[in-house]
């Protein structure tokens, strides 16, 4: 009687084991999507320029703050960063000429590691005003484009780490 | 015993903690540094080393001495956070996707360390020493050539200029003590790293409650003797198995805490000094090679850490070059490796010389002297 209870109960403790060694490996993998998920970071260019064709102009002076993180202010040709983390964040801009307040949700796609918000664009309503951005494209675009002019700076990104530097010396 | 003879005894089984404790109130007065800020380090690298060194612990408990091997699972640490920075991963989230990366590959080494020991019994702490040397070339061919090539690296910055393999030396600004400021405690001008020492507390915590489980039973009583835990019915080699990998797998925590506290990663040789250092922490402690505690790991780090603190400014205070001072640290973490080692085996043949006497006449002293306990 006790054989028969251990040879049918055998077969169900492996198989529930089994099922309990799966379960555990979804769970792993899950909160490593999740980690992935929350924790990515991405760099987000802020910019205050004109447009190449003058269809929308650099705002005077203003405030932006991402994510309620510290506000800077911004004049005409004005470029900065800002570090965020996960994919949905809030950009709050403050013109100073009004006083008014614009408040926008936006989302990073997940494998995007640097974007770039136009503020102009933002403010005027023109979509895309948040694009992804690639270092390489824009010293490639720049340099089709002719020289570069006085307000294309990358100063204010806070240097070029020196494997940029590398990355950008097969371009001609 | 006689009071001479207790004295030599006890000596003989802190004389690592007396001497240390001696070597370092010497060099505080030269070093001019002040109490506040010996006090603050220490603090800091409790933070930083403690649970390195109790992943030491299971190993001692189940009578594999001191694990050497510990540098395998600082490899999967590293393994690990190179993958959380390659895919940007930041903050504590990138600390547990390191940990999520590096725990199966801490798993397969600590079992493959495990299988060799179980086929050195009794030189486990060289054959662990010799294996870390085996797997740090493996490391170095995964990280020099597979990264970047075989294995695909998102982030450009971390690969070297020719396409593939780490650079020398990699930034975690994106995980830089990121566990330890979540909550930064300020009391009487002291800053605690509140989450880390959790996360300490909880690991002594699980290693008290380990000690009574079943499966800790049986490491103890591997530990005491091998053949009668085989004879009682206990998986032997089984058991020190399981040891090896809790304690690889804690080492893996141990250094992706180590290294978010730091904030970079010496990509080739980071791991090269884990063992090492956080063997001599222990033996410094009072731990001895079949004998340790919670206790010797915080009293180890604090006393090794404290001389690692003074004895740089002492030696160029003292000598007129601080490289005075880091010679001696060097020097003195290998000789408190060297003493143990050599008192713990001056011990056990003085134990086996007594129990000859013993066999030749009563030899009631010991039992005397012990007021019969254990």
């Amino acid at each position: 009687m006790n054989d028969t209870v251990t040879t049918k109960s055998a077969p169900q403790s492996k198989k529930r084991r089994r099922l309990v060694q799966g379960g555990l490996l979804v769970v792993y993998i899950l909160i490593m999507v999740l980690m992935v998920l929350t924790g990515r970071r991405h760099t987000i260019l802020i910019d205050n320029k004109d447009a190449p064709d003058g269809s929308y102009s650099a705002i005077d002076g203003m405030e932006v703050s991402i994510d309620n993180q510290e506000s800077a202010e911004y004049y005409p040709g004005d470029r900065d960063r800002a570090l965020v983390q996960g994919q949905r964040h809030t950009i709050q801009v403050t013109i100073f000429d009004d006083n008014t307040t614009i408040e926008q949700e936006f989302t990073v796609p997940l494998w995007s590691d640097m974007m770039i918000i136009s503020v102009p664009k933002l403010v005027a309503g023109i979509e895309p005003w948040i694009e992804p951005f690639t270092m390489a494209e824009q010293i490639q675009e720049a340099q089709e484009s002719g020289p570069p002019s006085g307000e294309m700076s990358f100063q204010s990104l806070g240097g070029v780490a020196p494997e940029e530097i590398e990355l950008m010396q097969p371009i001609p | 015993m006689s009071a001479q003879k207790r004295l030599t005894t006890l000596f003989s089984r802190y004389a690592v903690v007396i001497i240390f404790v001696i070597i370092t109130l010497v060099a505080i007065p030269p070093s001019g540094l002040s109490i506040k800020y010996i006090v603050q380090e220490i603090i800091t690298r409790l933070g930083r080393n403690s649970f390195l060194v109790l992943a030491l612990l299971l190993p001692i408990y189940a009578g594999m001495g001191l694990n050497f091997g510990m540098t395998l699972g600082a490899m999967a640490g590293q393994i690990g956070l190179i993958f959380a920075v390659n895919y940007g991963i930041a903050n504590w989230q990138g600390l547990v996707f390191a940990l999520l990366v590096g725990l199966p590959i801490a798993v397969l080494l600590g079992s493959i360390a495990g299988l060799v020991m179980n086929r050195a019994k009794g030189r486990e702490m060289v054959t662990g020493y010799i294996l870390a040397f085996f797997i740090n070339g493996i490391y170095q061919f995964f990280v020099m050539y597979m990264l970047g090539s075989v294995i695909p690296m998102r982030n450009r910055a971390i690969v070297l200029s020719r396409g593939y393999g780490i650079r020398n030396t990699l930034n975690l600004e994106s995980v830089r003590q990121s566990l330890d400021n979540i909550v930064m405690l300020r009391v009487a001008g002291y800053t605690i790293p509140l989450v880390t020492f959790i996360i300490i507390a909880l690991l002594c915590v699980f290693v008290v409650w380990f000690k009574k489980t079943k499966l800790g039973q049986d490491m103890r009583a591997v530990g005491q003797d091998m053949a009668v835990a085989e004879a009682a019915g206990i998986p032997v080699e089984k058991t020190r198995i399981v040891a090896i990998i809790i304690s690889t797998v804690l080492a893996c925590a141990g250094q992706i805490i180590f290294l978010q506290n730091m904030g970079n990663l010496a990509t080739y040789n980071a791991h090269d000094q884990t063992g090492f250092f956080a063997v001599a922490a222990i033996l410094v402690g009072g731990a001895s090679v079949t004998h340790a505690s919670i206790v010797n790991v915080f009293v180890g780090v604090m006393l090794l850490h404290a001389m690692f603190v003074v004895s740089p400014l002492a030696g160029q205070n003292l000598f007129g070059s601080a490289m005075i001072g880091e010679y001696f640290r060097q020097f003195i973490g290998y000789g408190v490796i060297a003493l143990s080692l050599v008192l713990y085996a001056w011990r056990t043949r003085r134990a086996a010389s007594d129990a000859r006497l013993g066999l030749h006449g009563p030899q009631n002293d010991s039992v005397k002297g012990n007021g019969g306990q254990p």
